[in-house]
């Protein structure tokens, strides 16, 4: 399908035939008042109009913080990016390519998101889970219109645990041990390896941290080392 | 001169009144008009109006209005006339300078410029101070002139509007070149957000990384950590829910019944542990909503019913009745009724005066009346009655003889003293002690004397009479009839 530039036919009440994401129209991922929300605000008017997925990256990099509504329920630019994300439907390459890169946090924040909306339970485990090694700071913003401090696993690990999470209602996922118990996914490893190991041998009390053998950090900074095998088998 | 009228409508011509002198014609005046013009010039009105210059003209001549001069109306047309050709005058000359025409000429250049926008309160000010006085003009030696003050202020007026205009926008742009230079920067310093509309002197959240390595690196194995409690901890409690289940199953059935009522007696044992509502106690529900809330404080299992609340009554019934509600807080306030019945609703006296006659007590021996006891009826009514005569047997009974009960139940007044039972049962079968004494038919017994055959059959054959026993015909028993009113109180006959 050709490149839109406005999200008119996705946003049309009458009815919506193009491709679906989980078999309904993508931007019913997000509900209907944030939707109404984001697309009478400025900054979808003005930024998000005929953006593509190389143009958005401009817009991603000028963010400074995520989070839903704040204030009289204004959105933020990164819930913008994500209904005009969930409009482009850029494929799994991109996306991905935009969860990985290090350059640019909140894009990868954005891509997260995404993902969580969009892939399906097992590949929302295997491609977010290793972001949990990720302990970069975030900027949140709250309903109330102030800044919160958080983290990128943190948030990652509310995408994968939390009902609610920046204005959206998320798609219930399965848990993991489910899917364990399938066989889909395997038995998690935390990053933590060997010094969780250390510490049940121990029985010590958590209060000791130990930065152990693994624990030097990434040539990226906020990176904890984890097992190659590990990025190699999830980056499809 | 003051002008007469503090409007700023034009005026009109005036009236005519009979046996004043009417407005002459202008032609006949011109030669007074040399003379009074001097007097009628006012103060100048100011420099510039909004106004626009007829009707600065107007107002500026409205203070040399005199409304009873009839001169008046010729005057305006001429004046104008005058100045005009004064000032065409002074341009041409340009040296002849006057402190009178130099007045007149400010008038009259003002009222050339329009549109200029200043205070109008000089105008008015200047309709309501009194006319300066006039100098005859003389004439100044050329080395004696103060120059500048004439000619260049007529062309400055404009200019001097247009300069304030400028510097009025351009101080204006400089303005919002300055906020959207600020803006501009604060957005390139990071600080402030795409639209944000509020400036924010300093992000307090820095979400720089890199700050301090160690102490993040920490930070994030602590939420590690964590998750992995929490992981741990599900895959537990999942496990001991199988574990339950498996024993379960494996028990027989007995046990498991065992089991069963063993928690149902513990239940029912914590239910009633809890302490009892007091009488009229304020019920309060636990609510349904904060359930977590309340169990991660702790509070789960509180006996809100049980317990009692410090400031409350114990024991309500010791209040007053109109005191003894649920709620305290409701006492006093409006729409709180606690209706229970008409009756006991009720603060009439019903009856109770009926009885009292005037005060019998404490008067005059001569005034008491004659008979003791207090009978029911006073004076004329006071005389003895005979039966009430019926219609002899066999007669047509009306429609109220065949009511429920026998019909018409009148009796009259006991003429024993004792306060009759009629009055305080409201029942329709006779008192009892009538009923003693007489047999127990179907018609009620009319009246005490037995004139008449007990047996008041409706029967019409007298033989019957004779072997009327009733008892065994009875289909229900008599027990019922003993308590006709609803009095329950013992009764004693007095013979």
């Amino acid at each position: 399908m050709a490149h839109q530039a406005d999200a008119k036919r996705m946003l049309d009440e009458r009815g919506y035939s193009g491709p679906q994401i989980h078999d309904q129209n993508p931007a019913h991922l997000l509900e209907k008042a944030v939707r109404d929300r984001i697309v009478d605000s400025y900054y979808w008017k003005e930024q998000c109009f005929a953006i593509n997925e190389a143009t958005l990256c401009d817009r991603a990099v000028d963010m400074t913080f995520i989070g839903g509504t704040y204030g009289q329920q204004k959105p933020t630019p990164f819930l913008c990016l994500t209904l005009k994300l969930l409009q482009l439907m850029p494929e799994r390459d991109i996306v991905l390519e935009y969860l990985h890169q290090d350059d640019f946090k909140y894009l990868s924040a954005l891509a997260a998101f995404y993902v969580r909306l969009t892939f399906n339970s097992k590949d929302v485990y295997t491609t977010l889970e290793p972001m949990l090694a990720d302990y970069r700071k975030l900027r949140r913003r709250t309903r109330d219109g102030g800044y919160a401090l958080t983290y990128l696993d943190q948030f990652i690990d509310d995408l994968l645990t939390k009902e609610r999470v920046c204005a959206t209602s998320l798609r219930k996922l399965p848990p993991r041990t489910i899917l364990e118990d399938v066989g889909q996914l395997d038995l998690r490893e935390s990053p933590l390896g060997a010094e969780l190991d250390d510490l049940d041998r121990d029985d010590s009390d958590g209060s000791v941290l130990e930065v152990g053998a693994n624990g030097g950090p990434d040539s990226m900074n906020g990176h904890a080392a984890y097992s190659d095998s590990d990025r190699s088998r999830n980056s499809t | 001169m003051a002008s007469k009228r503090m409007t700023a409508n034009p005026v009109k011509p005036a009236r005519y009144r009979p046996g004043k002198p009417v407005a002459e014609d202008p032609s006949s005046d011109e030669e007074d008009e040399s003379d009074e013009e001097q007097e009628i010039v006012t103060q100048p009105p100011p420099k510039a109006t909004s106004f626009p210059s007829d009707a600065r003209k107007v107002a500026a001549n409205l203070g040399k209005v005199d409304l009873h001069n009839a001169k008046t109306q010729a005057l305006r047309g001429e004046e104008a006339k005058n100045q005009a050709e004064r000032v065409a005058r002074a341009i041409a000359d340009e040296g002849f300078v006057t402190e009178e025409s130099e007045e007149e000429r400010n008038s009259e250049s003002e009222s050339e410029s329009d549109g200029s926008e200043e205070s109008e309160e000089e105008e008015s000010s200047s309709e309501d101070e009194p006319a300066p006085k006039l100098l005859r003009p003389t004439f100044i030696k050329k080395d004696q002139r103060k120059e500048g003050v004439h000619v260049a202020e007529v062309k400055d007026e404009d200019d001097r509007w247009a300069e304030e205009e400028a510097r009025r926008k351009e101080k204006a742009d400089s303005m919002i070149q300055e906020q959207l230079e600020k803006d501009a920067a604060a957005r390139a310093a990071g600080k402030k957000d795409w639209d944000d509309d509020e400036v924010q002197e300093v992000e307090q959240v820095d979400d720089t990384d890199g700050l301090d390595p160690e102490t993040e690196r920490a930070a994030w194995k602590l939420r590690e950590l964590r998750r992995v409690k929490r992981e741990r901890e599900a895959i537990e409690l999942a496990e001991k829910e199988r574990e339950e289940i498996e024993r379960r199953r494996n028990l027989s059935a007995e046990e498991r019944d065992a089991e069963d009522k063993e928690f149902l007696e513990a239940q029912k044992e914590e239910r009633e542990g809890r302490g009892k509502m007091s009488y009229m106690q304020k019920y309060f529900h636990k609510g349904a909503f904060f359930q977590d809330d309340a169990a991660a404080e702790g509070l789960a299992n509180r006996d809100l019913m049980g317990s009692r609340i410090a400031d409350d009554v114990t024991n309500r019934e010791l209040l007053p009745q109109y005191m003894q509600i649920r709620d305290m807080t409701k006492l006093g306030r409006k729409g709180r009724t606690k209706y229970k019945d008409l009756k006991s609703e009720d603060t009439g006296r019903w009856g109770e005066e009926a009885g009292r006659g005037p005060k019998r007590d404490g008067v005059d021996e001569r005034f008491m009346p004659d008979r003791k006891g207090g009978g029911e009826r006073s004076g004329a009514n006071a005389a003895p009655i005979g039966e009430r005569r019926k219609a002899p047997d066999g007669a047509p009974t009306g429609p109220s003889a065949h009511r429920p009960g026998g019909g018409d139940r009148y009796q009259p007044q006991v003429e024993d003293g004792r306060p009759s039972r009629r009055e305080r049962s409201y029942s329709r079968t006779p008192s009892p002690s009538r009923r003693r004494r007489r047999s127990y038919s179907r018609t009620p017994p009319r009246r005490r004397d037995r004139r008449r055959s007990p047996s008041y059959s409706r029967s019409p054959s007298p033989r019957r009479e004779r072997y009327r026993n009733d008892a065994p015909r009875r289909k229900r028993s008599r027990s019922h009839h003993d308590h006709h009113s609803s009095d329950k109180r013992q009764r004693v006959e007095a013979y």
